[in-house]
């Protein structure tokens, strides 16, 4: 055999090896497609029925500023309200996800944080997860105006007051599934995969 | 335009792999294929007689002549009559509107017929037209049989890539559009 031939033979080889590679990403590809549906986050309970207008609530944040929830807004901009507590250690781990979507996300949303319970133990829960920049609220009536059932719990209200999405979310593609929501105009993750309307 | 025979041997052997899988993938599951056969609508309902078994014998007896020498032109003009066919069946189920009709064409899962599936059925037939081009003729050497033995499956994985990015944009088609 020459040397060209030898050459040729783990060229050949090679071209072999990388094809079967991309053959097998390719085949991933399409299952990430199924896996990775755009839905939106799975709803616990009934009540509350997205598509319609999101319950008015007027509220006053940490810093004694005063918001009228719920409500339609002027600067066209949506508001994420997302449930947390301090004694919630998923909360904690989506935190910097929030503030990163919400950095991401400005041009059209605003991110409102609420809870309920002591001032005081709030604060040092803004202070050390560096929450100063976000509206942050106490107010019980208003977690249980929105059936939040459990922690942590994200409602989207659009521009115009219209509830676009609530549920539970635990990860950035929970979050993300609640833009996604919007977007695409599902209520839900069971409404997604309900059959064809 | 003159041939080298190396190259039209690539061809006719990607060919015949191509239809001898497909052969064989239908008579694994030959009930399976009777139904979709059946589903495409283009046979009369004949109580009783049962065709669709001729469609892999067909498959494997040109994949099998298209490696002969002998019988290559033959079996090449089957081939493009085949594809050809196959194109046209998918084009006019489509044109019926027939979208969520099995293609039958093999792979693990229930694949629907779609647009490309014509192209790619046309394409693959003009491909075994190379059995019509005058071959040169020259001893085929260690080099010649490198190109064929390696040749075939490069051009049997690549066939397999575009078909499953082609069907992963049909299916991701199909999610959005279903709203």
């Amino acid at each position: 055999m020459t040397p060209l031939t030898i050459s040729v033979i783990v060229l050949w080889i090679v071209v072999l090896a990388l094809l079967a590679v991309v053959f097998a990403l390719t085949r991933q590809l399409g299952v990430l497609h199924e896996r990775i549906a755009p839905v939106g986050a799975l709803m616990l309970n009934r009540g509350l029925a997205v598509g319609e207008p999101a319950p008015a609530v007027d509220v006053v944040d940490l810093d004694g500023a005063s918001i009228r929830l719920g409500a339609a807004r002027a600067d066209g901009k949506s508001t994420l309200l997302l449930f947390v507590s301090p004694t919630c250690p998923v909360c904690k781990t989506l935190l910097p996800i929030v503030k990163s979507s919400g950095k991401h996300e400005r041009d059209w949303l605003d991110i409102i944080l609420a809870s309920d319970g002591n001032p005081d133990e709030h604060r040092d829960f803004v202070r050390a997860q560096g929450l100063a920049n976000v509206p942050y609220i106490l107010s019980a009536p208003l977690g249980m105006t929105y059936q939040v059932s459990r922690l942590p719990f994200a409602a989207l209200v659009d521009e115009a007051g219209i509830l676009r999405a609530r549920g539970l979310v635990n990860s950035r593609e929970h979050l993300e599934s609640l833009f996604e929501a919007k977007r695409l105009g599902v209520a839900s993750l069971q409404d997604y995969f309900s059959p064809a309307k | 335009m003159v041939l080298d025979p190396a190259i039209g041997l690539l061809i006719t052997a990607s060919i015949a792999l191509l239809l001898a899988s497909a052969g064989a993938h239908k008579l694994r599951d030959l009930k399976a294929f009777d139904e979709i056969f059946s589903a495409y609508g283009l046979m009369p309902a004949m109580p009783g007689m049962r065709v669709s078994w001729l469609v892999p014998l067909l498959e494997i007896v040109i994949a099998a002549g298209l490696v002969i020498t002998v019988s290559r032109p033959y079996s090449g003009a089957l081939a493009m009559l085949l594809l050809s066919g196959y194109a046209a069946a998918i084009a006019v189920n489509l044109k019926r509107g027939h979208r969520d009709l099995a293609c039958g064409c093999g792979g693990p899962e229930r694949r629907t017929i779609a647009a490309w599936m014509v192209w790619r059925n046309l394409l693959t037939a003009l491909a075994a037209g190379v059995v019509f081009l005058p071959w040169t003729h020259r001893p085929l050497g260690l080099t010649d049989g490198l190109t064929i033995v390696f040749g075939v499956p490069t051009i049997a994985l690549i066939y397999l890539c575009i078909d499953q990015l082609l069907g992963n944009a049909q299916r991701t088609a199909q999610m959005w559009g279903s709203r």
